[in-house]
């Protein structure tokens, strides 16, 4: 179950950031923001290796006691961060990768409506429902 | 050359997303040109009217109709026919008055609208579908028919379903025929 999900454009700030209602919703921020410098890290790491063969998944950014992080990137450098709950054990990696691709997906069609311009805030209800189903229940 | 034969041997087929996107590039930069709702329709209604008026002679070619003797017919026939040949989907015909010529045509499925989710703040009176009721009408005055097709329902404003409603108003006679401009 993710507590926090955050889409980041290419230049580095928030088109949509929404966490589990709780008192301190600026660590989850904090900890998106503070996960930005790994994700560019395994970025770079992996453009100098295999550029044809690199994936989109980006795994397990850094773990900390109570959560864990992961990250997504896409071909335009959009990137997709979720912070889920270390408690839940149950979580497999499939299970993350499915949870992102579902993002990239809704990502997508946010993207093709004529009326949203790249770069603005995403206020779409279609990614909205989409994200609290992954909040409240594993995927 | 008999009236039955093909008139393309092959049929090119382009992609759906990327006719629906066009549409709405077409939409969005005319609402950015223009900031009246109102102006907007009336453009979008005009350039259906275009190609409407060419449209009905592809249509007439490959689809063979027989001719019509009622309004409903016709409007069986835009339903059935037309809307399945070039959008892919046939909307169901209701008629609604007594004296037989006004008509609606009930859309529950809407390509063009794949991506709009609503439409945006501000732009509430917007008919973003309006090209399909230039193109009626300027196909159906290519026939020699005036009809007022408009929206009576629209579900990217909030209602159930979308409703093209089209009222067939007196024949052209034809010597007075002028096209509008």
């Amino acid at each position: 179950m993710a507590v926090c999900v955050a889409v980041i454009a290419k230049e580095n700030y928030p088109l949509y950031i929404r966490s589990v209602p709780t008192e301190s919703e600026l660590k989850f921020h904090y900890m998106v923001h503070t996960s930005l410098d790994v994700v560019d890290e395994k970025i770079s790491a992996m453009g100098k290796a295999l550029v044809d063969q690199r994936e989109l998944y980006l795994g397990l950014l850094y773990p900390t006691e109570d959560y864990k992080v992961y990250g997504y990137v896409t071909n335009s450098k959009v990137k997709f961060v979720m912070v889920v709950d270390s408690s839940n054990t149950a979580l497999r990696d499939n299970e993350i990768r499915s949870m992102f691709r579902k993002l990239h997906n809704s990502y997508t069609d946010v993207m093709c409506n004529p009326f949203y311009n790249p770069g603005d805030r995403i206020q779409s209800r279609a990614f909205d429902s989409m994200v609290t189903t992954m909040m409240i229940q594993v995927c | 050359m008999s009236r039955s034969a093909p008139r393309r041997t092959e049929n090119h087929k382009i992609n759906k997303d990327l006719f629906v996107l066009t549409y709405g590039a077409l939409v969005a930069q005319l609402c950015k040109d223009y900031e009246k709702d109102e102006d907007v329709n009336k453009y979008l209604d005009k350039m259906g009217y275009g190609i409407g008026t060419r449209l009905i002679e592809d249509f007439l070619a490959r689809s063979c109709v027989r001719r019509c003797h009622s309004y409903s017919e016709i409007t069986d026939i835009i339903a059935q026919v037309a809307f399945k040949m070039y959008l892919g989907i046939t909307p169901s015909v209701a008629c609604r008055n007594s004296s037989r010529n006004e008509f609606s045509l009930i859309l529950d499925k809407n390509p063009l609208v794949e991506f709009v989710e609503e439409l945006p703040a501000g732009r509430s009176s917007l008919c973003y579908c309006n090209l399909l009721c230039g193109i009626i009408r300027g196909a159906l005055e290519m026939v020699h028919l005036t009809a007022d097709v408009t929206f009576l329902q629209d579900r990217l404003k909030g209602d159930s379903v979308t409703e093209i409603g089209i009222t067939f108003l007196k024949k052209l006679e034809e010597k007075r025929y002028r096209r509008k401009k």
